[in-house]
């Protein structure tokens, strides 16, 4: 329920300024401990990943014909995660949502950190890093070229180029809120948010331009979001291998993005709103309309999960259905009813209103569905690897203490990226706050008529 | 403050408003009894001189494009509520629910499949040992006919909820973010879900079955995507027409409503290409016989080629080029056309999926499958008549609309 | 004659665009408005054509697309390798490489034609600019002679305007 209103029952420009910017005064020591204990396990990280690049791959639990394992699924489900900072900043621009003004910069911040941290999966799982830059066309002088039909290629494309513009796009929802934050900074923050806002001051002109850029930007983050978990997908719906080649691919695929996204958005701002102390910013309406997504997408992967199944049995192929014989009821058969349990039955609970504004329950329910996505991809990915077309080359996999730990570190990585970015510059984007801020007055009320 | 729409809101309050109660009356009956009695008539005619196939095609195409279009609109007013869409007031709610009626006619001319089915459905002259338990026209009939009734008593439901006075209050209440009433917050949802469901079941059964070797997992979202939108397409349309029938006060006056009908066709429209390259550009990579020959029939072979290229320009091609800029959405006669043309690609794309696995070597239109279009589109007007009606009230009512202070 | 800078400061939006208004209907065009959020009603009261930006967006989305047919059809005919028995010019996939090269360079181009067209980078600040504009004030500036500033300050007052401010442009300069 509300914690006890930290600002007016009918919040002012003023009062949302206040909320924002005293989030981002010096820190104390527990949060620099935090940051330390993210980033020793970063560090950890590393030095494990130098030892893989001089030592090779072996390193790692990858044997044949299990090749691609939790580096690949990592890769897919930080890309995953980022989908839905991107709904929210873009999409949900584009569709006027009212509700999205609060919590898209986390949710865009999010993004991010996530592609970034996505971004160096593929680099973690080259044999020879250093020479990742084959991926890209240059002249050279033996005319040799990457292959344009490779969907590893396309990858590298819509990675980057997803990189590329959600940095833009965060970047020029930024300005206006560091210039904002310049004015009553003091001393070093002074110069960087100086440097940052780039002088910005807000004039007609300015914004005259701004407007109209920021709406192409979020009509062109709009496709592009779609496509980039779509070749994601693509990694693997081109193979012929049963359990990847499905059309249905692409759309499910970034469902999952989305629903896996918004568990995560849900499962960081829960606390963060508390431990910020901006429960009033972040209301129990905002939480309920992340909470009707994660419901929406679910719904769409158990769609998916059904229709994938009904086609293995509806095919006829015996190699299509042994398959997926292995998946429900092979050795790894129990990942994939964990899957299942998290991803569409534990979300059906959604459906009650009372749970959805449930911060305690929304918080749990998050976690099965984060657990439950990163199950999913290593069942679609390992699983569908380890049972191929000739059971004589059948094998398994077990992940060794190097990709454990680039696992963990990958999330220390995410989580301690994003606590630096909270303390320095605004999570919470004070102008679209403002410029809606008729519906935070009207979602506090509703909240504080409910808390009555 | 003198901002532009609060004006003519203002205005349009003070002036007293005149209700329009009636668009669509007995000459429109008429003309669809006429259309009707004209399909039947080359629908017997086909049966009794040996030309049976023919008219089966057609009646299938058609009940798969029409169902489709009138499911597809209520589904876009449940999922207005699910949006808490308040840009058009109720107008755009009665709009959704107006061509609803021709659902239980839709279910009604399923079973006449029946009588067709050996002609229509390879797999009940020559078994598939494999999929016999799924393809049987017992199975078949009792799981379509019971998945289209709940279907449209679901949708039916939905509507009586709509129009009552408490769901209404709720549309034209603006600047609000309260939820819908706790009924409709059931069964919006429930429409919504089932449609999805459902209309998969449909394309897998009435359109995948009849190439019973192929296979594509995407095939029902493809296919509910594709009814949804011509269902927008028919919004827009109407929306366009009735704006200049409705006299001068009237919702579809107002640019703001006519853009959003525009954006909607716009966006959709591209997602269908998302979903059809999605599909394609797997079974082009993957190049396995079983999946490609039903694109090699459609898209590589003549006579068909054509027409897919036709889908291809009707559905994306033009709605994307012409409705990219603002001007053109909001122009009544433009996005008229580009609706109109785009409920014309639908059907099109519908026949290219269903005919070349019944008659590959030649377009089977003609006379008889043309007639027995407008019959299926007569009763689509009839059923549509007290619908409109209502849009008209609705529209002409000046209510309240918008949430936004542009 | 000297020119002076009138600052009027506004704690509602719709004050602001008011006073646009009266003072495009009084003929006043040489003034600036501050806002701490982008104002569709002061942008429709000061009444402009839309931003450039969106053909500055459009020519690096074309550009995007021509930049990948030439690297997907370029590098195909230098490194001519038949690879998995699929064509030589396989469209499917160089569709993909154009549509994420036209939103990378639509992005870009946009992003910088912003950054051009609204005049950052710069160390310099607008004459009348004051830090409430970024937080929850809404200005404006009108730069006027001497001989008028007495009837536009009126003017501003009645508008709505909570302070008026006189300050002399040599100032500045």
């Amino acid at each position: 329920m509300a914690a006890a209103p930290k600002i007016n029952a009918e919040p002012t420009f003023r009062d949302v300024d206040r909320s924002v910017l005293r989030v981002m005064e010096p820190a104390g020591l527990a949060y620099w401990l935090w940051i330390a204990f993210c980033f020793t396990l970063v560090a950890i990280a590393g030095a494990l990943w130098t030892r893989q690049i001089y030592s090779g791959l072996g390193v790692t639990g990858l044997r044949q014909p299990v090749m691609w394992a939790v580096y690949i699924t990592n890769f897919v489900f930080w890309v995953g995660i980022a989908h839905s900072g991107t709904l929210i900043s873009a999409i949900l621009f584009v569709f006027r949502t009212k509700w999205r003004t609060a919590v898209y910069r986390a949710a865009e911040t999010m993004t991010i950190f996530a592609v970034a941290t996505a971004g160096l999966f593929p680099l973690v799982h080259l044999g020879r890093v250093w020479f990742f830059y084959w991926l890209l066309p240059y002249p050279n002088q033996r005319s040799l070229q990457p292959d344009f039909r490779s969907p590893l290629v396309w990858d590298a494309f819509a990675v980057s180029t997803y990189f590329t513009i959600s940095l833009l796009f965060w970047t020029m929802g930024l300005i206006p809120d560091i210039a904002n934050a310049r004015e009553s900074a003091t001393g070093w923050r002074k110069t960087f948010y100086s440097v940052l806002a780039m002088g910005w001051q807000g004039t007609d002109r300015q914004w005259r331009h701004y407007s109209m850029a920021y709406l192409l930007m979020a009509g062109m983050a709009t496709p592009l979001v779609l496509s980039v978990h779509s070749v994601v997908s693509w990694d693997f719906a081109m193979a012929q291998l049963p359990g990847w080649h499905s059309t249905i691919f692409a759309p499910y695929f970034v469902a999952g993005a989305i629903f896996s996204g918004v568990a995560m958005v849900i499962t960081l701002l829960i606390p963060m709103r508390r431990l910020l102390g901006i429960e009033d910013l972040l209301t129990e309406w905002h939480f309920d309309n992340l909470a009707k997504v994660v419901l929406l997408t679910s719904l769409v992967v158990s769609y998916s999960y059904i229709t994938e199944s009904f086609m293995s049995w509806y095919s006829g192929d015996p190699i299509e259905q042994m398959m997926f014989h292995m998946r429900y009821f092979g050795p790894w058969g129990y990942m994939f009813w964990i899957m299942v349990l998290c991803n569409c039955l534990i979300p059906l609970l959604l459906f009650s209103p009372r749970l959805r504004v449930n911060l305690t329950a929304l918080w749990i329910i998050s976690l099965f569905v984060n657990v439950g996505m990163w199950l999913e991809r290593f069942v679609i990915i390992a699983g569908s690897l380890r049972v191929n077309f000739e059971p004589s080359q059948w094998g398994t996999y077990h992940p060794s203490i190097t990709e454990i730990m680039i696992t963990v570190g990958s999330f220390a990585w995410f989580v301690g990226l994003f606590s630096l970015f909270c303390r320095f510059l605004p999570i919470i984007s004070m102008t679209e706050l403002k410029e809606g801020i008729r519906w935070l007055r009207k979602a506090l009320r509703m909240d504080r008529a409910r808390a009555a | 403050m003198s901002s532009g729409l609060q004006s003519v809101r203002h205005a349009r309050a003070s002036r007293k408003p005149q209700p329009v109660e009636s668009v669509a009356g007995a000459r429109m009956q008429t003309v669809g009894v006429a259309m009707i009695v004209l399909g039947i008539i080359a629908f017997v005619l086909a049966l009794t001189s040996g030309r049976a196939a023919i008219a089966w095609e057609a009646y299938l195409v058609n009940l798969l494009f029409f169902l489709g279009v009138a499911q597809g609109a209520v589904v876009a007013s449940a999922s207005f509520y699910l949006t808490q869409a308040k840009w058009g007031g109720s107008t755009v709610y009665r709009l959704g629910e107006a061509f609803a009626p021709f659902l239980w006619v839709g279910f009604f001319l399923f079973f006449g499949l029946y009588f067709g089915r050996t002609l229509i459905f390879p797999w009940v002259t020559h078994p598939i040992a494999q999929k016999a338990a799924w393809l049987n026209v017992p199975f078949l009939f009792t799981r379509d006919a019971f998945a289209l009734g709940v279907m449209a008593a679901a949708s039916f439901a939905f509507i009586r909820v709509s129009r009552g006075e408490e769901a209404r209050a709720w549309t034209i209440a603006t600047d609000d973010i309260q939820l819908p009433p706790h009924s409709i917050r059931v069964l919006a949802p429930l429409v919504a879900i089932l449609f999805a469901v459902v209309y998969t079941l449909i394309a897998f059964d009435l359109v995948m079955s009849l190439a019973p070797v192929w296979r594509s997992t995407l095939f029902g979202w493809y296919f509910f995507a594709g009814a949804f939108w011509s269902a927008l397409c028919l919004l827009a349309l109407t929306a366009a027409v009735l704006r200049g029938r409705l006299g001068e006060d009237n919702l579809f006056t107002n640019p703001v409503v006519l853009h959003d009908c525009g954006k909607m066709v716009f966006a959709f429209s591209v997602f269908w290409i998302y979903l059809m390259f999605a599909q394609y550009i797997v079974i082009w990579y993957g190049d396995l016989p079983v999946e490609t020959f039903f694109i090699v029939q459609r898209v590589h072979h003549m006579p068909w080629s054509p027409l897919s290229v036709a889908c291809l320009v009707l559905i994306w091609v033009i709605p994307f080029v012409v409705l990219m800029s603002v001007r053109t959405k909001k122009s009544p006669i433009i996005l008229g056309t580009v609706s109109a043309l785009g409920l014309v690609g639908i059907w099109l794309e519908r026949y290219v999926l269903v005919v070349p696995s019944l008659s590959l070597d030649a377009i089977p239109f003609g006379p008889t499958q043309f007639l027995i279009t407008i019959g299926f589109l007569g009763a689509f007007l009839i059923c549509s008549v007290p619908g409109l009606n209502r849009v008209a009230q609705a529209a002409t009512s000046g209510e309240p609309v918008g949430d936004d202070e542009e | 004659m000297s020119r002076i800078a009138i600052i009027s400061s506004f704690a509602e939006e719709v004050q602001c665009a008011h006073a646009i208004e009266e003072l495009r209907a009084a003929q006043v065009t040489d003034f600036k408005s501050f806002s701490p959020i982008p104002s569709h009603r002061i942008e429709h009261a000061i009444g402009r054509t839309k931003s450039p930006v969106r053909w500055i967006v459009l020519a690096g989305g074309i550009s995007g697309v021509l930049t990948g047919l030439a690297i997907t059809i370029g590098t195909t005919y230098e490194w001519n390798l038949n690879a998995g028995g699929k064509p030589l010019l396989s469209w499917p996939p160089f569709i993909v490489i154009c549509f994420e090269l036209m939103i990378l360079l639509g992005g870009i181009f946009g992003f910088f034609g912003v950054l051009g067209l609204s005049g950052v980078p710069t160390t310099e600040s607008q004459p009348g600019y004051n830090g409430r504009f970024g937080e929850d004030r809404f200005g404006i500036v009108i730069r006027c002679d001497e001989t008028e500033a007495e009837r536009l300050e009126s003017l501003m007052k009645e508008s709505g305007a909570e302070e008026v401010e006189r300050e002399d442009e040599a100032q500045h300069s």
